[in-house]
């Protein structure tokens, strides 16, 4: 492995994170001005910048295959544990993409955060994040993506509790780190049994890498792993949790719209463009390994097809302008997992392109809403209501007119780029199953839907907020344009767009189905025309209620509350955790109960014993003695959430001990 | 050989159980140091010198003086006569300690193979062994553990001094109760 | 019969467990310090006596394992005692059934 030689190998991918990384150490060891600190970080991605497009192109050609550059990392017990990077178009194209999205961004941050004192930190926070993200993009080993991963959701945590005076920020930090904590946790173990069951971490090793044919094949000839699956299939499955809970799938979706309490451009690039598409990414990665069983596809696909539904229905009932677009990337990222697993299912390794695609369109577009939104609430005087809005459009004409770019591409108007990618997810849904195709279908529709009423309310009308509206500066407005352009123009360069197709798969994609076309432009011109019918002449704000509102008056609670799901999780795993303390102080007044009953008879043999059985046994013990030790350890979480450390210990120990009895007993 | 061995582990679980069973801290301490130079004495009888005298002098001579610095600088030796020097729920704490022997090391012990290929003597290791090889393969890790050794000495000395008058003015809330009257 | 590595094993074991007890059921925190150099001390035996019984034991890897334990367990009990210091000047006690504050 050799950095320096930019010919033969591709050691020198490691110079793209490393860049950051060094502006990261820099900003914070040395503490520079804010200003410095941008200049340093735009600098350093900027080099990443074009050693990524170096790589992009390296892989975009007719002869671009898998190269990778590996080293030795340790040699434990004659374990190898091998890192390396590799280079494929899936990988450059994503280099390209963070890169440059993330530098837009860092360009936009720039303006956007110059006000604020923690603007070193700030910096320092988001090269750590590029590192992490373009460290995971291009690793080659389960484990050294794994080490990204995490590096990844520790910069995110770091930057959605940016203001962590503010205690919604620091909540909505600890909530995304914890929530995410579950999903890596099943990321974790996928790791685990891979490593098992072929002893190597490395996805491409000149044939005996993980996602290659020669393992993929021994994997899924080991039937009936774990429920059912084969042994790639178990091994697909715990790496989609960890997918899930890094892309806000259905179970854990509930972190990403509280993510928004973090400054605007961290939700752009962290929170819609890059670090949620992680999830995505990481299923395209280990593409081969979901594709050696059809159940994983099947279950990639409803979970994504009825996140997409669920979220976008999430999304109508809004008010917070960061908070719709959040809920809808989580719709598109469920359209994106739809994209992945009925793409599997419909072209086998075709489908990753399919599922990528919708990701890279994506990234630019909704990157572009939320510096949009951004530059709205700047505008606003920092307020993110949209009933307080209204009438933006005539006041800030260039960043209205990117942003509406930015929703058209979104909603998959015919011929933006938004359109090309759906177009494509629904075909393969099509393919693959009819339900899913109808669920994605009308989450397409309601997303075309929501975003004509959020539209209606910010730009149209009178302006309902207090204060004047404040024009965004040129850098803030420049990022947009250029995102604007490429949202549009990525879809009508189309004579491309199948060549990116075949591009990310390296197979040829072609899908037709004229029914899909047609229920795409009926979405795509229905949503927004309904949209309009209902909201275009309404009267919004505060104090009007909203029109749909109006006529589904309870449905409509259900929505506004996001379905209540925080307070189920409140309710039922809270719960849970309390009635699981209550349950083990009754065990242990139980286990109390027989302790003192035995050493009760004990002492009566001596002579006492009428006098033990009345007082002790009777009083204390039974009656009177339960009742006590319950209002005694009765202060709830006597015995595991009480703060007392050597409680905790203990239950380490009993951890540790049942860990070591089931090893012993399993182990051979 | 085999008499040395069971005079030192007798020592060396003396001197533990009374460390942790002394009501006065200072005593424990004392015991503890007990325990320390047995140990010294197996590491001798195991043929490594150069740990028995790392230990002797790392251990006795200064974890334990530090010990009782920090038993001097906090609070009275004996504590309250009154409670029980255990905490609260100590059983379960002891039972969870008896299942772990019972239950895993134990077990896990008697499947290791008992004798050693070589006779106990027919080597001689050195301290110039030692030294050679703490020089040349595992240079760097001494070189790490030397900056281990110098961060650790600086954030015990940040944290023993630390606290500014701000942090000494809100010291303790008035309405958490100090001890649980139980 | 000589000495044998299950003799060395099971007095570790015994001294690791007398060090648990101490960490778990004492409530005072310093004795809870010595506990866990007890613990070490055990564990340290353990590298020692397994090198002591190994095919190869001019490789030294027990003692240069030792040797690095013992120092960073010299550090560990530093640090502990001087943040023993800080807890006792924060909370004017240092008995572990009085310090609550991990209770959210």
């Amino acid at each position: 492995m050799n950095l320096f030689d930019f010919s033969h190998s591709v050691g020198w991918l490691w110079w793209i994170p490393l860049f950051p990384l060094m502006a990261t150490v820099w900003l914070g060891f040395f503490n520079p001005s804010g200003k410095f600190a941008a200049a340093v970080a735009n600098a350093a991605l900027l080099a990443s910048l074009l050693l990524s497009i170096r790589a992009f192109a390296m892989t975009w050609g007719p002869e671009a295959g898998v190269l990778t550059a590996n080293f030795t990392w340790i040699q434990v017990a004659g374990v190898n544990l091998e890192f390396g990077v590799v280079l494929n178009p899936l990988t450059g194209a994503m280099l390209a993409m963070v890169t440059f999205v993330g530098l837009l961004i860092f360009l936009y941050s720039t303006s956007y955060m110059s006000r604020d004192p923690g603007m070193t930190r700030f910096f320092c926070y988001l090269s750590l994040f590029m590192v992490g993200m373009l460290g995971l993009v291009m690793s080659n080993s389960l484990l050294l993506l794994f080490m990204f991963w995490e590096i990844v959701g520790l910069a995110s945590y770091l930057l959605i509790g940016f203001w962590f005076r503010k205690p919604s920020a620091a909540a909505a930090a600890k909530k995304a780190f914890i929530t995410t904590r579950i999903g890596d946790l099943g990321f974790l173990l996928g790791l685990l049994w891979a490593f098992k069951a072929t002893s190597t971490f490395l996805l491409f090793d000149g044939g005996q890498g993980l996602l290659e044919i020669e393992q993929i094949t021994a994997l899924s000839a080991t039937k009936d792993v774990l429920f059912g699956l084969n042994g790639a299939g178990v091994i697909a499955l715990f790496l989609f949790i960890g997918a899930v809970g890094k892309s806000g799938q259905l179970p854990l979706h509930v972190w990403l719209p509280d993510a928004m309490e973090g400054p605007t451009p961290v939700s752009a690039l962290i929170h819609a463009a890059t670090m949620v598409a992680a999830g995505v990414f990481l299923v395209a990665r280990a593409f081969p390994l979901f594709l050696a069983d059809a159940t994983v596809l099947g279950i990639v696909s409803w979970v994504g097809a009825l996140t997409a539904l669920f979220a976008a229905l999430v999304a109508l009932g809004q008010y917070d302008i960061k908070r719709i677009l959040a809920y809808s990337t989580v719709s598109q990222l469920g359209l994106m997992m739809v994209g992945l697993g009925a793409g599997g299912l419909a072209l086998s390794e075709g489908g990753v392109s399919i599922g990528t695609f919708h990701l890279l369109t994506h990234a630019f577009f909704k990157a572009l809403l939320f510096l949009g939104a951004g530059a709205i609430i700047h505008g606003c005087g920092h307020e993110q209501d949209i009933r307080l809005m209204g009438g933006v459009f005539n006041r800030m004409k260039v960043a209205s007119i990117c942003y509406l770019a930015g929703a058209l591409a979104l909603c998959a108007f015919p011929f933006t780029s938004g359109y090309y990618s759906k177009d494509q997810i629904l075909l393969s849904a099509w393919t693959a199953h009819g339900a899913v195709f109808w669920i994605s279908a009308s989450a397409s529709l309601l997303t075309a839907f929501y975003m004509t009423r959020q539209c209606c309310y910010v730009f149209l009308g009178d302006y309902r907020g207090k204060g004047p509206i404040r024009q965004s500066p040129s850098l803030m407005t420049a990022p947009l344009v250029i995102l604007a352009i490429f949202s549009l123009a990525m879809g009508i360069v189309s004579e491309e767009f199948y060549h990116i197709l075949t591009y990310l798969s390296g197979i040829a994609v072609d899908q037709h189905a004229w029914i899909v076309v047609v229920v795409s432009w009926v979405i795509a011109l229905g949503g927004i025309a309904l949209g309009l019918l209902i909201y275009g002449g309404s009267q919004l704000g505060l104090d009007a209620t909203d029109p749909m509102k109006g006529s589904l008056r309870t449905p409509y609670a259900w929505l506004e509350n996001q379905f209540f799901i925080d307070e189920l999780y409140d309710a039922t795993v809270a719960r849970l955790w309390k009635a699981s303390a209550v349950l083990i102080v009754f065990l242990e007044s139980g286990i109390h109960f027989l302790v003192e009953t035995v050493r009760g008879l004990v002492t009566g043999m001596g002579g006492f014993l009428s006098k033990t059985i009345d007082q002790k046994l009777i009083d204390q013990i039974s009656f009177d003695g339960v009742c006590d030790r319950i209002y005694k350890s009765g202060r709830l979480n006597a015995i595991i959430q009480n703060g007392f450390l050597q409680g905790y210990l203990r239950s380490v120990t009993l951890g540790a001990v049942i860990l070591g009895v089931l090893y012993l007993v399993f182990a051979r | 050989m085999i008499v040395a061995f069971y005079l030192l582990a007798l020592i060396a679980v003396l001197g533990a159980g009374l460390a942790i069973t002394l009501r006065n801290v200072v005593h424990a301490v004392f015991s503890v140091l007990l325990f320390f130079s047995a140990l010294a004495g197996l590491f001798l009888l195991l043929l490594a010198e150069f740990i028995a005298a790392v230990q002797v002098l790392v251990y006795i001579g200064s974890v334990g003086i530090l010990m009782l610095f920090a038993i001097m600088l906090t609070t009275n030796v004996v504590g309250d006569p009154n409670r029980p020097v255990q905490s609260r729920g100590w059983v379960w704490g002891g039972l969870a300690v008896v299942a772990l022997l019972a239950g895993v090391l134990l077990p896990i012990i008697s499947r290791t193979g008992g004798q050693s290929p070589t006779p106990l003597s027919d080597f001689n290791p050195s301290v110039k062994q030692l030294g050679l090889v703490l020089m040349d393969p595992y240079f760097a890790s001494l070189g790490v553990i030397a900056l281990l050794l110098t961060a650790g000495l600086i954030g015990a000395v940040v944290a023993a001094t630390g606290a500014s008058e701000a942090d000494q003015a809100k010291t303790v809330p008035e309405n958490r109760p100090r001890f649980p009257n139980n | 019969m000589g000495l044998t590595l299950h003799h060395f094993l099971i007095l570790s074991a015994i001294l690791f467990s007398i060090g648990l007890v101490g960490a778990l059921t004492r409530r005072h925190i310093i004795i809870m310090l010595i506990c866990l150099e007890i613990m070490l001390n055990a564990a340290n035996l353990n590298l020692i006596a397994f090198w002591h019984f190994s095919s190869n034991p001019l490789l030294m890897h027990g003692p240069l394992f030792t040797l690095f334990a013992i120092a960073i367990a010299a550090t560990e009990a530093a640090l502990g005692l001087a943040l023993v210091l800080a807890i006792f000047r924060h909370y004017k006690t240092i008995d572990l059934e009085s310090i609550r504050d991990l209770k959210e």
